[in-house]
């Protein structure tokens, strides 16, 4: 019997070492957000990331070759709660239920990761993987823009589609969120508001039923 | 009162020359790379040394600010107003044409401007000023179909219409989408377009 099969036999066994070096990682990558998002846009060190952790400056490194590794790391991990805490709902609602639900999941989503964002864009200087975050950000942002305005979009031709696609996205980034609420003052209720009336106005008329066909002008039939 | 001397003049044509010619070279070492350049990287650029930087100005925040001033005020004279009392077609390719212009010239130095605002309180009012800029041009460029709205939905698609118009979202369209200038003007128009309330018939009739 080969090794490996011989593992196979063992009774599982959860290694201790192991999981308390996850929980120290995971705990040192929450100290990184914290502080990013106290501090945003700067970049915590590796001093002060330790102390709010409870580690040694050691221990962050052994766990993360460098800054940039913690930041990329970070990065991920903000981007699956962003992800977890904005989950797609009334997808097959009326028209005026799926741009409210749309327009307040995004706004509460910008209004928590603002500052971490602003901190991504500020850092992401020649970083390949954190640029590659950002796109994948506004993919996903495309992505629910896509899937909650589907009837709409459904009676664009493509070039159409993508344009509305790309105004939409521009229109509902996080520092238009930001302006509407720090430079014009806007409540959470006024700022959702505003993004409702705009993204009601760039689509097109809801379809009576999903399938229409479409003219090459993007004009329905 | 004794006027200044032709030789008092000379000398304080050719230092306001200096100057300009510094705060030209920090303006081209931005569009070069997205950080805050050091007085001695904008003295080589400029051709003098960094001790003439610092006789015209007190420090590299002074020279900063006085940059961004000299930038906006460029940034106004390329951007002028034409065609407000053109019909709506006429307008929006006017406006966003300029305004395209604008975004294509001075995006990189934008961008360090507002990576930077956190840092300074002076350049957080002058982008605060910039923005303000923006939405009074929309304002004088759509006035006729922003007349027809309520105070507060007027606010609402101003607001909306100056996001649509950002710098970022001009380089997404360009940079990340790959759009050409005509592309992405012709997509600024449409939208404008499908977001601004009828023309009053007064207006175009």
């Amino acid at each position: 019997m080969s090794r490996a099969d011989a593992s196979l036999d063992r009774p599982y066994r959860v290694d201790g070492r192991r999981l308390r070096s996850e929980r120290t990682k995971q705990l040192i990558i929450e100290a990184y957000l914290a502080l990013a998002q106290e501090n945003s846009p700067q970049v915590p060190t590796a001093a002060e990331i330790a102390h709010r952790a409870g580690y040694s400056v050691r221990s962050v490194f052994e766990r993360f070759p460098d800054i940039h590794s913690l930041q990329v790391a970070a990065t991920d991990y903000a981007l699956v709660q962003v992800a977890a805490l904005a989950p797609a709902r009334d997808g097959d609602g009326d028209r005026e239920t799926r741009i409210r639900t749309q327009v307040e999941t995004r706004g509460q989503s910008c209004e928590r990761w603002l500052r971490l964002w602003r901190s991504l864009i500020v850092n992401q200087g020649d970083s390949a993987e954190l640029r590659q975050r950002v796109v994948l950000s506004r993919e996903r942002v495309v992505a629910r823009l896509e899937f909650m305005y589907a009837p709409e979009l459904s009676t664009l031709a493509d070039t159409e589609r993508r344009h509305v696609l790309i105004v939409l996205e521009a229109l509902t980034d996080v520092e238009s969120w930001a302006r509407m609420r720090e430079f014009f003052g806007l409540s959470f209720e006024e700022a959702c508001v505003a993004w409702r009336q705009a993204i009601d106005r760039l689509l097109p008329p809801t379809p009576s039923t999903p399938a229409v066909a479409v003219h090459a002008t993007g004009q329905p039939a | 009162m004794a006027l200044p001397s032709p030789s008092q003049d000379g000398r304080r044509l050719r230092s306001e020359r200096t100057k300009q010619s510094i705060m030209d070279a920090y303006i081209e070492l931005l569009r070069e790379k997205p950080d805050v350049p050091t007085a001695a990287q904008i003295a080589a650029r400029a051709g003098i040394s960094t001790r003439s930087v610092f006789e015209r100005f007190v420090d590299l925040k002074g020279l900063s600010l006085s940059t961004l001033d000299y930038a906006f005020a460029m940034g106004e004279a390329q951007a002028v107003v034409r065609d407000v009392d053109g019909d709506r077609p006429t307008r929006l390719r006017s406006h966003v044409e300029t305004r395209a212009h604008t975004c294509e010239r001075w995006l990189p130095v934008w961008r360090v401007v507002v990576a930077n605002q956190g840092k300074m309180e002076e350049l957080r009012d002058r982008v605060r000023f910039i923005r303000q800029a923006i939405v009074k041009r929309v304002e004088l460029m759509y006035r006729p179909e922003l007349g027809v709205l309520s105070a507060e939905e007027r606010r609402d698609l101003l607001i909306a219409l100056e996001a649509l118009i950002d710098f970022e979202s001009w380089a997404r369209m360009r940079d990340g989408h790959g759009l050409s200038f005509e592309e992405a003007c012709s997509v600024w128009m449409r939208m404008i377009d499908r977001m601004l309330p009828p023309t009053p018939p007064s207006r175009d009739e």
